[in-house]
């Protein structure tokens, strides 16, 4: 390449406010292969690529350096008008200089001057190396991989399936239903996930279209967008499925037992050593816990192998390995609650709960029946504070961001809490109310009206039991006083983080996560559910701490990400050689 | 009259503890099973699980039943669980019904286990008679025209039609302004990344305009919506610009020779265009509009000023409003928002420079009217102290709306954000009630803003905003100290409450849809249909729905799109059976069911004079069946004879 033109956008007064446009555009002309250079404004817009492409016939050049806000962006657009004036892949870079120089260095005008001008040599001498686009084109499979069969990765297997294409369901526990299937009643029209999210666990488990992989995780996975090869583990459960009917005998029998992590470790329901995780399940099928049998610790135990009917229970069986292909992957891992540890200045006790047991304590299927008792003695608790915010918001023990949903869960509970126990009082410690939902703010209304919730602005500095009560020391910040409250119980509305395993599985995929694990999107405003490799995409809670109606709008919107690429069959993959 | 069934078994479900907390589900089984035509009882835990599902197979089985009653939650959850169950065992399934004993029974009866345990009984033999009455049926075939409508070119009529238009299907997109992109075309800097709002949108209104499978009609409005899921036959009326496209070669002399001028709508007042003008100039080449409402001609004058410069000839005054016909077999509502309406806020005095959020937007764009220079309107001087005040009309069910409009919060912080860059020797205060800032990175933005600007946050409400001489007053109150504040600025901006599209009503009137007391479009479930309706082919995207930022805008716009691709995957839809009928014997053509049909699902035959139900639109509500004076106009599988029975069999023993 012998003559390269650079061509800078104004970008408006986006980021060039403190550059020095013009001197940048005398520093690159210096540049030994630079043959053009100037700077036009809004190349996004047709009006601005036209210039751009009329400067390249007119100065006759081969190469050229664009800059741009967010590549990921404006790269295919670029790439396409610079093709009409006859410049291939390898003849153009791009280089974002919004997020290289212009934000990192504002109010810098002469730092991020020369900064700008050395990103643009660089940008120059890396293009005069490229040789050459090689072109391919992929078939596309036309199957889809979902990983994580809670409520976001239920909707978009069943929008995908009933968009006529096949669906590999990944799941690593043993039943689909995720966080969404432990809640007792969900806000703010307080349905039971137990009778709204069964028929759509169930559909799934009964969809032609749907191959289901329960109790199964993502080994590896190799290709690129349209043909993905994915090996799945299917991890021992020691029982055949293939005989086993569900008849939950062995279950009945078996003399180990175990808190149960569905019912989050409650001293109410624990499970047995082969369990099947609840009544619901899809599949309604057990597993055997190796860490807790009696047969894999002692060596003695044959219980459910002799009381099995169907003689399912193989003790030899081994983790299995199976590899689909794939044209397209949907990441909907979901989050899992901080633990309670993470606050240290909130005592460890019985009676401080995290939000998922007590929506466990709520559940008629719960280990109480639905009944609210304190953990510690089993009397009804007369006094309970909710605390929000537990290490959300909080840079300094937790997390930053705002976690999105306890402030309504709370409520929530607090609620359900008060149909339960009549006479009890509930409070509400916050920092801020956010109900922006549909019918949120209404909710909350109704929770102060009617139920009498005592809402206190200002966090909870600590949390400790006195003899039979708990002791919660906090601020009202209305009204300036410090608030001691002596109650039974109290629930913390603690921080949604990515599920354990996500930066493992990021890797495998090669896609990319923030600085908490949650996975990034290309573009937090355009393209939400797209990530950083094409081909595969984000929904759910895996994207960030999100409710219920988001989970299942973005696990759609992701399902339609996926037919939009299966409407095509075959993707043309460009790559650049470098000499 | 069908053959009666004789072979029934019942199949209770404890729901967990939900039913089988106040109902004695033994003693519910002990009493069916000597019911006459009951040859089959049994309960269990969770009857729509998969062993649940197979006890039924097994039983219809063993005990050769041929028709089946679930007594468990509404039919609404799981009464195509279990009809999908009978099939599979080769029962017609309309020979299914579920007897509700959940919502009718044990929750409203959850203290009174006796009685609960009666009624449910009592349900469950009613539902029987029912059942023994109902005939086999067979879902109708109707055919699926594979085009979509869109209505509204905003960003979420703008991704759905473009997620459904790159999966291969043809759209129809009818956008209301001269000019698409909607709302999002008027913002600067959009928040969290500051991207120019300009650079996201205009990408994508050349993608909608250069689509070979997308047909776009601006300056256009869906004024009729005929047919069913599957075959929509839409009218769009497309209003005249009085400039032939064709002929016009873009030159502008119009504009320029043009005397009349009006406050321009894209500014939002803060500049003024001519009555022949161009819409977003910058975005798409696009002809001129000569707007009738400003323009001197069709107001009594004389003016034929641009026909005269004009050297195409492309100005024609005959132009009249043409009306366009497109069949479709799915419909995206994606009408948008307005900003409340600022003159319901009394308290905040009517001033130039104060002003609303979407006229600050248009002040910080680059190509707004002041060039993306900060000024007051009244004097064109740099404002030094600027009170931004969230909530208005927001939250305040006395004097705007209940609701909390989402995404005020964070564009305040960011225009604060932007004001300080513009005037870093300024000072920027925000009036808030609660932050809310709680999607990804949200929290961290505005605390940067706090931080790194020093923004003065301030919770509490502002009371009145008034002119004092050349400031301008602010009176709220800053309740974490309990104190009141009084601040001089310089200009104020309102952040006022996102409220529904004008005109969207009648629109959702148009097409059959409900909408709430806020008159946002209801979903057909918040939290698992969030973008179907009750009228099924009608989806919902964007805020149209409910005040919602961009990246929720784009998800729920292609979760919609999502809704519409399956659908379009399908040969052909089927469409329930359970729906009106006429006994043609009977009938006498007095035409009342024509008149409550809200489906329009019904004429009058005129040849016989009765009355003939649209099998394909009937959606099986009954109206015309409870109103029909003759009781010839039926409901399959809801006959009056089975009203009867049930009647007499649930409410024996209580009267």
């Amino acid at each position: 390449m012998n003559r390269i033109g650079v061509f800078l956008c104004h970008c408006d007064l986006n980021f060039s406010g403190d550059m020095d446009l013009q001197r940048v555009v005398d520093g690159i002309s210096e540049h030994k292969d630079v043959a053009y250079a100037t700077y036009c404004r809004d190349m996004c817009l047709d009006l601005g690529l036209e210039s751009v492409q009329k400067s390249i016939q007119e100065e006759n050049l081969d190469g050229v350096v664009l800059t741009s806000c967010s590549e990921a962006l404006h790269r295919d657009a670029f790439i396409e008008a610079m093709e009409t004036v006859g410049l291939q892949p390898h003849q153009v870079n791009i280089v974002d200089l919004k997020q290289l120089v212009g934000w990192p260095h504002s109010y810098q005008g002469e730092e991020s001057t020369m900064k700008a001008i050395d990103a643009l040599s660089a940008s120059v001498d890396d293009l005069r190396r490229h040789v050459s686009t090689s072109v391919s084109n992929v078939s596309v499979v036309k199957r889809a991989l979902v990983i994580g069969g809670g409520i976001a990765g239920i909707q978009a297997s069943l929008d995908i399936a009933d968009g006529g294409y096949e669906v590999i369901l990944v799941e690593k526990t043993s039943s689909v239903g995720g966080h969404m299937i432990q809640y007792s009643e969900v806000f703010p029209t307080l349905d039971c996930p137990q009778c709204i999210e069964t028929p759509k666990m169930v559909e799934v488990g009964q969809h032609p279209n749907i191959k289901l992989y329960p109790y199964s995780e993502v080994e590896s996975v190799v290709g690129e967008a349209g043909n993905f090869t994915v090996t799945i583990r299917k991890k021992a459960s020691y029982v055949d499925w293939d005989k086993c009917n569900g008849c939950g005998v062995c279950q009945q029998k078996c003399p180990t037992i175990v808190p149960s992590e569905f019912q989050r470790g409650l001293p109410f329901g624990p499970r047995r050593a082969i369990y099947i995780p609840f009544a619901q399940a899809v599949p309604n099928k057990p597993v055997l816990d190796r860490e807790h049998c009696g047969h894999f610790t002692t060596g003695l135990c044959q219980v459910c192998s002799k009381v099995c009917p169907r003689e399912a229970i193989d003790y030899e069986q081994v983790d299995m390995f199976v590899e689909e292909k794939v044209g397209a992957i949907v990441i909907a891992t979901g989050f899992e609650l901080m633990p309670k540890s993470g606050v240290p200045e909130y005592e460890q006790d019985k009676d401080i709960l995290e939000g998922i047991e007590f929506e466990r304590l709520l559940c008629p299927g719960g280990p109480t029946a639905g009944e609210i008792l304190r953990l510690s003695d089993g009397k009804s608790p007369k006094e309970v504070v909710f605390v929000g915010c537990c290490g959300s918001r909080d840079p300094e023990h937790g997390v930053p961001y705002c976690s999105r949903v306890c402030c309504m869960y709370l409520t929530k509970m607090a609620l359900l809490y008060k149909h339960a126990v009549h006479d009890g009082q509930a409070y509400m410690c916050y920092i801020d109310l956010r109900t922006t939902g549909k019918g949120y703010e209404d909710f909350v209304q109704r929770a102060v009206e009617e139920y009498g919730l005592v809402y206190l602005r200002g966090k909870v500095s600590k949390i400790f039991r006195e003899g039979e009560k708990i002791k919660v020391l906090g601020a009202d910040t209305l009204t300036g006083n410090s608030v001691e409250i002596s109650c039974d119980m109290v629930v913390l509305g603690l921080a949604m983080m990515p599920s354990p395993g996500i930066k493992e599985l990021a890797n495998k995929l090669g896609v990319k996560t923030d600085e908490f694990g949650f996975i990034s999107e290309v573009h937090p405003k355009l393209h939400p559910l797209e990530t950083s490799v094409p081909g595969i995409f984000v929904c759910g809670t895996a994207q960030g701490p999100k409710d219920i109606p988001d989970s299942v709008s973005q696990g759609g919107a992701a399902a339609s990400k996926v037919l939009g690429l299966f409407s095509k069959d075959e993707l043309t993959v460009q790559k650049v050689a470098v000499g | 009259m069908a053959k009666k069934l004789e072979r029934i078994g019942v199949f209770v479900c404890h729901c967990g503890q939900n039913i089988a907390g106040s109902v004695d589900v033994d003693k519910v089984v002990e009493e069916i099973i000597k019911y006459p035509g009951v040859v089959h009882a049994e309960h269990y835990m969770y009857m729509c699980s998969d062993p649940g599902q197979e006890l039924i197979r097994q039983a219809i089985r063993e005990k050769d039943l041929n028709g089946i009653i679930n007594a468990n939650c509404s039919p609404s959850l799981h009464e195509k669980t279990f009809r999908r169950v009978v099939s599979s065992e080769g029962i017609n399934p309309y020979h299914q019904e579920v007897a509700n004993i959940r919502e009718h029974c044990s929750w409203p009866h959850s203290r009174d286990r006796d009685m609960a345990t009666r009624k449910a009984i009592a349900i469950i033999k009613a539902t029987v008679e029912r059942l023994r009455l109902n005939m086999a049926l067979i879902p109708s075939v109707i055919p699926l025209t594979k085009r979509a409508l869109v209505i509204g070119a905003g960003m979420a009529g703008i991704q759905a039609a473009l997620d459904i238009a790159n999966s291969g299907y043809e759209v129809v997109l009818v956008e209301r302004n001269p000019a698409i992109g909607g709302h999002a075309a008027q913002l600067s800097g959009t928040f969290l990344t500051l991207d120019n709002a300009l650079c996201l949108v205009a990408p994508m209104i050349g993608d909608v305009i250069n689509h070979p499978k997308i047909t776009l009609y601006t300056y256009s409005e869906v004024h009729q919506v005929d047919g069913y899921v599957g075959n929509f036959e839409i009218s769009v009326r497309c209003k005249a610009t009085y400039v032939d496209e064709e002929k016009c070669n873009h030159c502008g002399l119009c504009v320029g020779a043009c005397p009349a001028s009006a406050p321009s709508e894209f500014d939002r007042g803060l500049s003024e265009r001519k009555a022949i003008y161009f819409p977003q100039p910058e975005v798409v080449p696009h002809p001129p509009i000569l707007e009738v409402k400003n323009c001197l001609r069709f107001n009594g004058g004389e003016c034929n000023a641009c026909q005269e410069v004009c050297p195409t000839g492309a100005i024609d005054y005959t132009c009249q409003d043409t009306i366009a016909e497109e069949s479709v077999g799915a419909v995206i509502a994606a009408m948008g928002y307005d900003l409340f309406p600022r003159d319901r806020i009394g308290e905040y005095e009517i001033d130039p420079d104060v002003i609303d959020g979407l006229q600050f937007e248009r002040m910080l764009s680059p190509n707004g009217p002041t060039g993306g220079k900060i000024v007051r309107p009244s004097d064109g001087k740099v404002p030094k102290e600027v009170v931004f005040i969230q909530c208005c009309g927001s939250r305040d069910p006395e004097h705007g709306v209940i609701y909390c409009s989402r995404v005020c919060c964070m564009y305040t912080a960011k225009q604060a954000l932007l004001f300080k860059k513009d005037v870093p020797d300024g000072q920027a205060y925000v009036f808030y009630m609660d932050i809310r800032t709680d999607s990804k990175g949200f929290e961290q933005f505005q605390k940067q803003a706090v931080e790194e600007e020093q923004i003065l946050y301030l919770r509490g409400r502002v009371s009145k905003v008034f002119r004092d001489g050349d400031k301008v007053k602010v009176w709220g109150t800053d309740t974490l100290t309990g104190k009141s504040v009084e601040i001089d600025a310089d200009l104020v901006v309102l952040a006022l409450g996102i409220v529904p599209s004008d005109g969207a009503k009648a629109m959702a009137r148009e097409l059959n849809i409900i909408s709430d007391v806020n008159g946002f479009l209801t979903e057909a479930h918040l939290k698992l249909r969030p973008v179907e309706t009750l009228t099924s082919g009608i989806y919902l995207a964007g805020t149209a729905q409910w005040p919602r930022d961009l990246p929720d805008t784009i998800a729920s716009a292609s979760g919609a799109a999502s809704k519409v691709l399956s659908l379009f995957s399908r040969k052909e839809l089927l469409h329930e059976p359970t729906i009106a009928f006429v006994d043609e014997d009977i009938c006498v053509g007095c035409g009342q069911c024509v008149s409550v049909c809200t489906y329009k699902a019904i004429e009058l035959d005129p040849k016989k004079k009765v009355a003939k139900v649209n099998e394909a639109v009937c959606e099986g509500c009954g109206a015309c069946a409870a109103t029909c004076p003759s009781k010839a106009m039926k409901h399959k599988n809801w006959t009056p004879s089975q009203f009867f029975e049930i009647l007499d069999v649930a409410t024996r023993g209580y009267t």
